[in-house]
């Protein structure tokens, strides 16, 4: 996993900035990570847009990455609870799909 | 302090006009609020409105009006900013009149939003989230934004659902006495929190509908009886993954704390409230960012009924975003028709000796915020 952490203080994100959004004078640096992380919190999603209607219902989670500050949002792999410990299955479509550890 | 005042209001019973034109919607609140003033000499006109061009395939708002209303070949402007399209027009007018350009500026907000599929209206929708991201791609959606927010406020407090649905019922409960809003049929907490799972915990009651509708204002350098005491705008993350602390929306906190600043006033002065309601969670945590109430215990104030109509804190007596109903680029609009209204003595849930009163108007996931405080002279 792909994480951008500031220079400069604590900041990091999965997308890259220009400028670091927190302190706003460092630059972001590219670092890998383990994709490894507890479920912060979650959703059911029942009413689908069209492009994902054929999912519904399907989780999303925001996942706190261990090795890095980064949260990072994701589907799941079967439902998920807050605290569950999961990891990266697999990229599909630019969409990080997770399980359960 | 801005030496700007609202001199007329106007604005469309909302709900769905598949007969009316979105043209015709926007003429109708802008010669309201024309009438009401006065018909004063207008200098500009600024109109926020957000899905017009992808789904109704009608753009030039700003001359639309100018030349339906016979204003002349004076400057108009469509402003675009998600749901928070018709606070900002309103605050680009402000700006104009406070730069000197203007001394009567025309406001007005519109959304047409009933004759489109399902389908339609939520891929326009998902226009106001970042589609060039990992988070778009894993199917996020934007009440599903406030699903993940709520579970994790479940997580964090004692809150739970009954307290969404005590939102969504005092909401509805204050639309049944509001003629213009889209909602007037009266419900029960077993009803909503009975109803169809939309993006878990959220059900169909947690979240706003698709409206047609349309609000306007005149504002004015002349002074008159309400006065727009501050403005403030601010920008916040454009995706959830970008959060600091989930629990926070950042452009609802900052652009409220700029608000009071510039006024010179403090959440605990404000009489009369309408908040950005797009879903039930959000009233939540707006009540919270704008200071009425200490972090994650919004809860506790919306279980003691301080929020209601008649409570010490009024938020959204008008029926909010969820029983009023929410024609996108109208809404931040139709929040200061309510709030006039409110500070004239002429409101629905009139609140009593009603004189400084605070709106907030919400785009996106927390991406733009607007917060105007009114003050009756
Ligand atoms: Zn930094």
């Amino acid at each position: 996993m792909k994480v951008y952490q500031c220079d400069q203080c604590e900041y990091a994100s999965v997308s890259n900035k220009y400028r670091c959004p927190s302190c706003g004078t460092g630059n972001l640096q590219e670092q890998d990570v383990s994709s490894k992380g507890t479920v912060y919190s979650y959703t059911d999603i029942h009413i689908a847009p069209a492009e994902f209607a054929h999912l519904a219902p399907y989780t999303v989670a925001l996942i706190q990455l261990d090795e890095s500050k980064a949260k990072v949002t994701v589907r799941t792999d079967g439902n998920v609870q807050i605290g569950d410990v999961a990891e990266l299955d697999y990229v599909e479509d630019g969409a990080y799909i997770y399980r359960k550890c | 302090m801005t030496n700007v005042y609202i001199e007329g209001i106007g604005m469309t019973k909302f709900g769905k006009f598949v007969d009316k034109s979105m043209k015709q919607l926007l003429v109708e609140a802008s010669i309201e609020a024309l009438e009401n003033a006065g018909n004063p000499k207008v200098d500009a006109v600024f109109v926020g409105n957000f899905m017009g061009g992808s789904i109704g395939n009608q753009e030039i708002l700003g001359a639309l009006v100018a030349n339906e209303l016979g204003l002349g070949y004076i400057p108009t402007a469509k402003v675009e900013g998600a749901c928070a399209s018709g606070g900002i027009a309103l605050r680009q007018g402000i700006m104009g009149i406070l730069s000197g350009e203007y001394d009567t500026v025309l406001i007005a907000g519109v959304e047409k939003m009933k004759h489109a599929s399902t389908a339609d209206v939520t891929q326009a929708i998902n226009a106001a989230m970042d589609n060039d991201s990992n988070e778009k791609q894993a199917g996020l959606t934007f009440p599903g934004f406030f699903g993940v927010l709520a579970n994790r406020y479940f997580y964090e407090t004692d809150a739970t659902k009954e307290h969404l649905a005590m939102i969504a019922l005092k909401n509805r409960e204050n639309a049944l006495h509001n003629p213009l809003a889209q909602f007037q049929k009266p419900t029960t907490m077993e009803e909503i929190m009975e109803a169809r799972i939309i993006t878990s915990p959220l059900g169909l009651f947690d979240c706003s509908p698709t409206t047609d509708g349309a609000a306007a204002l005149v504002i004015t350098r002349k002074k008159g009886a309400i006065h727009i005491r501050s403005s403030a705008q601010s920008s916040g993350p454009t995706q959830m993954q970008d959060a600091d602390d989930l629990l926070s929306l950042p452009a609802v906190r900052e652009s409220g704390r700029l608000a009071y600043e510039k006024a010179g006033v403090g959440p605990e002065d404000i009489d009369v409230v309408e908040i950005h309601d797009c879903f039930s969670m959000t009233e939540m945590l707006a009540i919270e960012e704008l200071g009425f109430f200490n972090k994650r215990e919004g809860w506790l104030a919306v279980e003691q009924g301080r929020t209601t109509a008649t409570g010490d804190k009024p938020v959204n007596t008008s029926g909010g975003l969820l029983s009023r109903g929410h024609p996108i680029g109208a809404t931040g609009v139709a929040q200061m028709y309510q709030l006039v209204q409110q500070l004239r003595g002429t409101a629905p849930n009139q609140v009593e000796h009603a004189r400084l009163a605070l709106a907030q108007n919400l785009g996106g996931t927390g991406s733009y915020s607007t917060v105007h405080i009114l003050e009756r002279l």
